[in-house]
């Protein structure tokens, strides 16, 4: 009873400009535009535009039959009967064909070359759906008049619930359902697709994402990416961000801005993070320095690994790594080190003086990342400690940060290129 | 190593203060065919096409500002809007318009390879293969940016065409005169030249490439003043050099009445600058003004295609990931080095034709590229202002009027003497 029967499936493309004819006959005007509600269960054609200089439409109700050839009213047209355009409608030839979208099935931004629609009827009602947008060769070559050389190709659709159109459309076309499916993209796809948009279209874009889907995305970028979005932010929403971001990263794109734009940002801060920002970005770019975070955990050597454990639970989240332990005097000079699991495995009332290793590696902080690397990967760490000249704790560099220079991203334009077009293809995958 | 690095990026940080895309393209303008054209305009007209140049020039500027504008403005590239804007059928053919100029401006690239090799004795059998492949790995495989260095280095040999101008001192009032004083003729070979100059200034792949450029180096409708000025002094150096080669080839060679016969002939205006070394140094300005832009040529194509169809594209994908891109870029530069091979083809026609090609084939973009900036939608307050309008269109008329000239006069010759009263 509440059963689809599909009346007929066309590709958009070849509707455009046929023309609609009225029951008596008379020829109205030619398929223009077709305008789409997408607020509903689905994305349903409401009218169809079909002179030049009107935003009135044809009631899609108003439809007797569709075919490739032409379009017929089921009754004489009146101008009174037609509906006009409401905010939440978008025009799919003006603002959907030929643009970019989001496909968030394959998490990349491609171009839509066509656009098919299913005419079905149910419980005596007509409706016309958009049902999916075609992103193959073969709908870019049915645009051309050549369909037939790809015949033996599949359409390559992609499902209306797969898509984000990009133009900035009405906020109200922001459903719940695309949001919630940005969400579940993993930050490095996210970090692709922005990289991927324009600036305008960027901006549009990290405006509508929390605080920490944007933290998590852009700690995914390159530097020279970050720069550039924090350069274009809201300087509020800009030192926001970057006082969540790990401080070493935030302190790398501080140091690539004007002083006077980084300055304003560390004023917006509040005074301890942009404290250890200044600290961070006094060091020269490429040493351990400037790599080094200094969010690493430290105890007291005579504390137990009970009392450890429980404060662990508190510093944790804010940590970069927890599975290296370091243990410190009161002038934080660094004494020893454990690891999680030593911890994990020792007994609740055993002394960390007595559990830590005291042969360290350390790097001081004028080393540059490829000492820093040779430590990390002779000696299989995943963090060593930045200590300065009296053997006092810095920071720490983790594996992460070094892992550009053990394994180097693929074919990438470094940044002193003059000629290249580096951007689009600058990310490794 | 970092601190080599270093060192280096301090060192050509002065570069990047002034250089912005706007110079940038204005130097991989000045390829092999630029200097080829002009040379041959120098030696065959003397001072005569200086008036060419001139406006060439100007319409250069007026063209690079406008795409420069539109990459600042959206954020977006010339194909890319081209698609959004006219649909499949106009942007297939704006693509096929740009590939078919820029197969043609690649193969005077390997050209003027193959001669700046031939200067040492190396047959084009040996250097353009090889070259080829040099090209093809350092983008795809190996560390391009380095290298992008030293044929940049190279190019600015082509200054030295100035010293030699000023050295031969030629008859400024009468150079200055034939700059500001228009000539014309209707002769076949006179138009070939003068579509061939227009042809070499501004090219279809030198706005896509500024405008991809002005993108991808994240410049804004914010920073565009300076992108201004960047790119009329771009423009100004283009100018410049274009200048200074008719100048020095028309006092050394046409007033001597010697003919072009190959692109090495240039070396010899030279020659009151470099003595006996003036073709070495001829040789090296030609190889790294073609390299550089054999890197760049098929690269920025097939980025161009890629932005307008939604085919995948980067250098950093695989061949599997992004096919097209690969297929594109590969076949460009096959079909380039396989044009500048093809036996008994002279290397100096192949890019004085190449340039003539892309004179012809400009038209069809300017016209995208005008409709584009005059959209009030897209480009918002920075759309183009009328006169600014009339002077593009007049521009876009008179290079389309010349081409139909061309192909008259190629066709039948009579019939455009009837028209100019001959």
């Amino acid at each position: 009873m509440n059963e689809f029967k599909i009346l007929g499936e066309f590709f958009f493309s070849q509707l455009l400009g046929k023309p609609i004819y009225d029951k008596s006959g008379q020829k109205i005007g030619k398929i223009r535009d077709m305008a789409v509600c997408w607020d509903g269960s689905y994305p349903q054609i409401v009218g169809i535009k079909y002179a030049r200089h009107t935003q009135e439409l044809i009631a899609i109700e108003q439809i007797e039959s569709c075919s490739y050839q032409e379009v017929r009213l089921r009754e004489k047209f009146q101008r009174e009967q037609t509906v006009s355009l409401e905010e939440s409608h978008i025009y799919i030839s003006k603002w959907l064909l030929d643009k970019q979208i989001i496909d968030l099935k394959g998490s990349k931004i491609v171009r839509v070359n066509d656009i098919t629609l299913s005419w079905v009827t149910q419980m005596d009602h007509q409706r016309m759906i958009l049902v999916a947008v075609d992103i193959g060769v073969r709908g870019l070559f049915r645009r051309l008049g050549l369909e037939f050389l790809f015949n033996s190709y599949k359409n390559n659709l992609l499902g209306w619930q797969y898509i984000k159109p990009l133009e900035s459309w009405n906020s109200n076309l922001q459903l719940n359902h695309e949001k919630q499916q940005l969400s579940e993209l993993h930050p490095a796809d996210m970090a692709d697709l922005i990289e991927d948009m324009d600036y305008k279209r960027r901006a549009d874009f990290i405006d509508n994402l929390d605080d920490q889907q944007a933290i998590d995305a852009l700690a995914e970028m390159d530097l020279e990416s970050q720069v550039e979005i924090i350069e274009q932010m809201d300087e509020q929403r800009a030192s926001d961000i970057l006082e969540e971001m790990a401080p070493d990263e935030a302190a790398d794109i501080l140091v690539e801005l004007t002083a006077e734009k980084s300055e304003g940002l560390l004023k917006l801060m509040e005074d301890d993070d942009a404290e250890e920002m200044r600290e961070l970005m006094q060091y020269e770019e490429g040493t351990a320095g400037s790599l080094m975070t200094t969010e690493f955990i430290a105890f007291s050597a005579r504390l137990t690994t009970e009392e450890v454990i429980n404060q662990l639970r508190k510093l944790a989240p804010e940590a970069e790594t927890i599975y290296y332990l370091y243990v410190i005097d009161q002038e934080e000079h660094l004494l020893g080190v454990l690891s999680l699991r030593e911890l994990i495995v020792a007994s609740p009332s055993a002394v960390l003086q007595d559990l830590m290793h005291t042969k360290l590696l350390t790097v001081k902080p004028k080393d540059d990342d490829q000492r820093v690397a040779e430590v990390i990967n002779k000696y299989g760490l995943l963090a060593v400690p930045v200590v300065d000249e009296e053997n006092v704790i810095l920071g720490i560099v983790t594996v992460d940060d070094i892992l550009d220079i053990l394994i180097p991203e693929r074919g990438k334009f470094d940044a002193y290129s003059w000629f290249a077009l580096s951007k689009r293809g600058g990310r490794g995958r | 190593m970092t601190t080599i690095k270093k060192s280096l990026s301090t060192r050509f940080g002065f570069f990047f203060a002034v250089m912005g895309p706007g110079v940038v393209t204005a130097f991989a303008d000045n390829d092999a065919g630029g200097i080829a054209t002009y040379a041959a305009a120098g030696a065959k007209y003397g001072y005569g096409l200086l008036f060419t140049v001139l406006i060439s020039s100007i319409c250069l500027a007026i063209a690079q500002e406008i795409s420069a504008r539109t990459g600042a403005v959206t954020g977006r590239g010339l194909s890319d809007l081209i698609r959004e804007l006219f649909g499949v059928k106009w942007t297939f053919f704006a693509m096929t318009v740009l590939l078919i100029a820029n197969i043609g401006t690649t193969a005077s690239e390997f050209s003027g390879i193959a001669t700046s090799f031939e200067i040492f004795g190396i047959s084009k059998y040996i250097s353009v293969p090889i070259m080829a492949f040099l090209v093809w790995w350092l983008v795809l495989k190996g560390n391009y940016s380095r290298i992008e260095k030293v044929f940049f280095m190279l190019c600015a040999t082509f200054l030295s065409y100035i010293v030699s101008g000023l050295i031969i001192n030629p008859p400024w009032g009468e150079v200055v005169l034939a700059s500001v004083t228009p000539t014309f003729s209707g002769e076949g070979e006179f138009l070939m030249m003068a579509i061939g100059v227009i042809g070499t200034t501004i090219t279809p792949w030198g706005q896509f490439y500024i405008q991809a450029a002005i993108v991808d180096k994240g410049i804004t409708a914010k920073d565009y003043r300076y992108t201004f000025w960047d790119v009329m002094l771009g423009a100004f150096f283009t100018w410049l050099i274009a200048f200074f080669i008719i100048v020095a080839t028309a006092a050394t060679l046409h007033a001597n009445h010697i003919s072009i016969e190959t692109v090495k002939d240039a070396a010899m205006a030279l020659e009151p600058l470099a003595g006996k070394y003036a073709s070495i140094l001829f040789s090296f300005g030609l190889l790294g003004a073609s390299m550089l832009a054999a890197f760049i040529l098929p690269l920025s194509t097939a980025y161009a295609v890629c932005e307008a169809f939604g085919f995948e594209s980067g250098v950093s994908k695989t061949s599997k990931e992004a096919p097209v891109f690969f297929s594109i870029y590969t076949a460009l530069i096959l079909l380039g080095a396989g044009i500048a091979l093809w036996p008994g083809l002279s290397l100096y026609k192949v890019m004085l034709a190449s340039q003539v090609v892309n004179g012809v084939l400009l038209p069809p973009i300017l016209i995208f590229m005008v409709l584009i900036a005059s959209n009030g939608l897209i480009m918002g307050k920075y759309a183009n202002t009328t006169w600014y309008n009339i002077v593009s269109w007049t521009f876009t008329i008179v290079l389309i009027f010349l081409t139909l000239l061309l192909l008259l006069s190629a066709i039948a010759p009579s019939v455009l003497d009837f028209f100019i009263g001959r």
